[in-house]
This record gives structure tokens, C-alpha cells and sequence, in this order.
């Protein structure tokens, strides 16, 4: 088998295991009964795979496939676009927070072998990072509350 | 990818999946505003939790099941599990499209606002005793385009790039479980729940589904798909111009400060 065919089939499986959490997942947490949640998760990971085929196969446009994914389902759900109605139909049967558990449950596995770095790093750089993380949030929230005050939106 | 790592790695996954479920979003109410926590930070901190370093090297089993081929492994798997959020996220973009292009110019300056962080951070971090390093750690939220950055102006190994890495891997480790909180929390500062919105798209998709997650739920429930929609169009914003933003103003800016600012901050040998 050659290197790409191996890589997208090791994508396929990672993303069927993906909708298989998510679905059991949104059934125990938003109530979302499996079967007619099916066909909504189907178009998810089909647009999922598809992001990652371009990002394979266009790489001069440096765009991450997760840039990608989001723009498809953009384009198929604009209001004008005749894929509208269907597309959001199925789906709106995949809930938003129920795609975020499983994600954050392999990104928490993934750090691990990270906090040993952490603990030679000291608490300097820990308080320092906590007033990067607020000063870019508020920076950006203050900005925009000024702006959309000025046009009128709020 | 080895077959029984995959299996001991999705296995422990799915655990959490479900556990974090069960335990569903938890709303606090201190006082001062609601932090709500979603079934996501459950997961995160129960993730970190059971790798080797954590609850690996106390419980044997656990260890042997979640080694560090299994931590590996999970990377790969965060990559491919980000793009089902993906998808969620254009289709709440798309049928608000109308809101979201009234809403250009708010989204599109509040990506000057990034900048906050060296107005803020570069202080503290003189004040801490940090030189060179302070440079590359408060420039920018420190995602992979800063990194990218700093390494090429002054190589990953100078004082500028211990200082990225030490954000970078804080914002990995933490950055989650920071904004969950931040995310519902900020509304009591009195910032429209919009504004909020938008500032969540910092350039990082986790961070943004974890800012933007927790304060949906704790807005009105009729300002949730905007909220959605704004945060999402912001990520993807910053996700474009971030790269030039950091290397034309931040670290400009962030040098001229540092000169500005370190004789009078910085500690004296």
C-alpha cells in the first residue's frame, strides 16, 4: 500500500471512531437518539474527509484542514444555496457541544508526556502566559464592544 | 499506527467521552457571575489525568494501557477529531452570513485587539525578572504561527524562543481549562456577549470551541447562534491575518516597549 492510501485510511478509521463517540456521547448528554442522528453525522464526516483530501492535494494555499471543513459547510449552508435547507435539516441532528468531548478527551491524552517540560518551565512563565491568554482576550472583546456600539449592532 | 495502541487509546477516550457526558454542563453561580463547565473540560482534565506522567505511574494498569506510544498517538487523533467541530462550525456561519457581514468591521478590528497581550503581559513579565525572554512569551497568544516567527528571527534556542515555548506549551496544557472558565465568567465584566464572541477567535480551535462553548450556554439562549457565528468567523479571521498581524505590529511593538519599558521595569543584577 502506498504512503498516502495508508494515510487516508488511518484517517477514515479516526474519523468513523470520532462520529461513533459523538453520537453515543450526544445521546447520553443532549438526548439526540442514535439512529436519526445517522445521516447528519454521515454529511459531517464526508465534509471532514473532504477538508482533509484538499489540504493533502492543495497544499500551496497553507490553510488547515479544520479551515477547510468550517468553509465547506459555510458555502453548503448560506441561506441562498439551494443545499441549504437539507444540509442544516441533518446537520443540526449532530450537536455542536457533543463534537467538542470527544476532541478535548484526545487533547488532554495528547499533552501528557508534556507536564514534565511544564514543571521545569516555573511559575514565572505559568503568570506571564495567564496575562498573554487575558490581555489577547479582553484586548480583542474591548475592541469590538467599542466598534459594534459605533455602528449600532448592540 | 499500531492496532492495539488504537484500540487502548480509543478505549480510554470513549470512557471519558461518556463519563464527561454523564456528568453533563455544571453552572456555578459565584456571586459575581456563572462559570458554566462543559462536558469538555471534564474530558480535558480526565485526559491529562490518566497519562503516564499523572495516574500512569501510580496505577500499573493504567500506565501499561496509556503509555507514551498511546500519548503520541492521541496528537494524531486531536488533529482528525478537530474537523466534525469544523463542519459544526460553518453551519452556524452560513445561515447567518447577513449578521456576520453586517458585523465586518467590529470582526475584523478586533483583531488589532490580540495585541492586547503585550500591553498587559509584557509588564508583568518584566516585573518577574524575565529579559529577552518576556520578547517572545507576551508577543502574541503563542500558537504555531509564533512559534514559526520567532524561530526564524531568532532561532528556537535564543532567550526569544524559550520565552514562545513556555506560552505555547501553557496555552497547550492549560489554555482549554483557562478559557472554559474565562468564557462564561467575562460576561460579568459588563462586555456585550458579541463582543466576547468575537475576542474567543485567537487563532487556536480548541481555545476557541472551549471560550465560545461556555459562554453560548451562559448568554441569553437567543443570542447563542451568534455568539457561535461570530466566534467561529474570528477564529478563522485570525487564522488568516494572525501570521502578518504578529510579525508586522506585535513584534514590532513588543520590542519598542521592551526598550522603552525594561530599564525601568526590569530587575537590576
Amino acid at each position: 500500500m502506498s504512503e498516502k492510501s495508508a494515510k487516508f485510511k488511518n484517517y477514515t478509521l479516526v474519523l468513523l471512531i470520532t462520529g461513533v463517540m459523538i453520537l453515543v456521547g450526544q445521546w447520553i448528554g443532549y438526548d439526540k437518539a442514535i439512529i436519526p442522528s445517522i445521516p447528519g453525522m454521515i454529511l459531517v464526516l464526508l465534509i471532514a474527509f473532504i477538508a482533509l483530501v484538499i489540504k493533502e492535494y492543495v497544499p500551496a494555499i497553507k490553510f488547515p484542514a479544520f479551515a477547510w471543513a468550517s468553509l465547506i459547510a459555510f458555502i453548503l449552508s448560506m441561506p441562498f444555496m439551494p443545499t441549504a435547507e437539507l444540509f442544516l435539516k441533518y446537520t443540526n441532528e449532530v450537536e455542536f457541544l457533543g463534537t467538542t468531548t470527544p476532541i478535548l478527551a484526545f487533547a488532554g491524552i495528547s499533552v501528557g508526556n508534556k507536564l514534565g517540560e511544564f514543571k521545569s518551565l516555573g511559575w514565572k512563565v505559568f503568570i506571564v502566559a495567564i496575562f498573554v491568554f487575558a490581555g489577547t482576550f479582553f484586548g480583542s472583546a474591548i475592541v469590538a464592544h467599542i466598534i459594534l456600539s459605533a455602528t449600532g449592532l448592540i | 499506527m499500531k492496532k492495539s495502541s488504537v484500540v487502548s487509546l480509543v478505549l480510554a477516550a470513549f470512557i471519558i467521552t461518556i463519563i464527561a457526558e454523564l456528568i453533563g454542563t455544571q453552572r456555578i453561580d459565584i456571586g459575581i457571575g456563572v462559570i458554566v463547565l462543559l462536558p469538555m473540560l471534564f474530558a480535558v482534565v480526565m485526559g491529562i489525568l490518566i497519562t503516564p506522567g499523572v495516574l500512569g505511574k501510580r496505577i500499573k494498569a493504567l500506565g501499561k494501557a496509556i503509555g507514551t506510544e498511546e500519548v503520541d498517538l492521541a496528537g494524531t487523533f486531536v488533529m482528525v477529531a478537530l474537523l466534525p467541530l469544523g463542519v459544526k462550525y460553518g453551519t452556524l456561519v452560513g445561515p447567518n452570513i447577513v449578521k456576520v457581514v453586517e458585523a465586518g468591521p467590529a470582526l475584523l478590528l478586533q483583531e488589532l485587539g490580540n495585541l492586547g497581550t503585550i500591553f498587559l503581559a509584557l509588564p508583568v513579565a518584566l516585573l518577574l525578572g524575565l529579559k529577552r525572554e518576556s520578547v517572545g512569551a507576551t508577543f502574541s497568544i503563542c500558537r504555531e504561527s509564533a512559534l514559526g516567527i520567532i524561530g526564524e528571527k531568532y532561532g528556537i534556542s535564543s532567550p526569544e524562543g524559550t520565552g514562545v515555548l513556555g506560552t505555547y506549551l501553557i496555552g497547550t496544557l492549560f489554555g482549554t481549562i483557562f478559557f472554559s472558565v474565562l468564557g462564561s465568567l467575562s460576561l460579568s465584566t459588563g462586555l456585550h456577549p458579541y463582543a466576547l464572541a468575537m475576542a474567543t477567535g485567537m487563532g487556536s480551535g480548541s481555545m476557541m470551541a472551549a471560550a465560545s462553548g461556555a459562554l453560548s450556554e451562559a448568554v441569553d439562549p437567543a443570542m447563542k447562534e451568534t455568539v457561535l457565528a461570530y466566534a467561529a468567523t474570528s477564529n478563522m479571521l485570525t487564522g488568516v491575518t494572525g501570521l502578518y498581524a504578529e510579525y508586522f505590529l506585535g513584534l514590532p511593538i513588543t520590542n519598542f516597549l521592551y526598550k522603552k519599558l525594561e530599564p525601568v521595569l526590569g530587575r537590576r543584577k
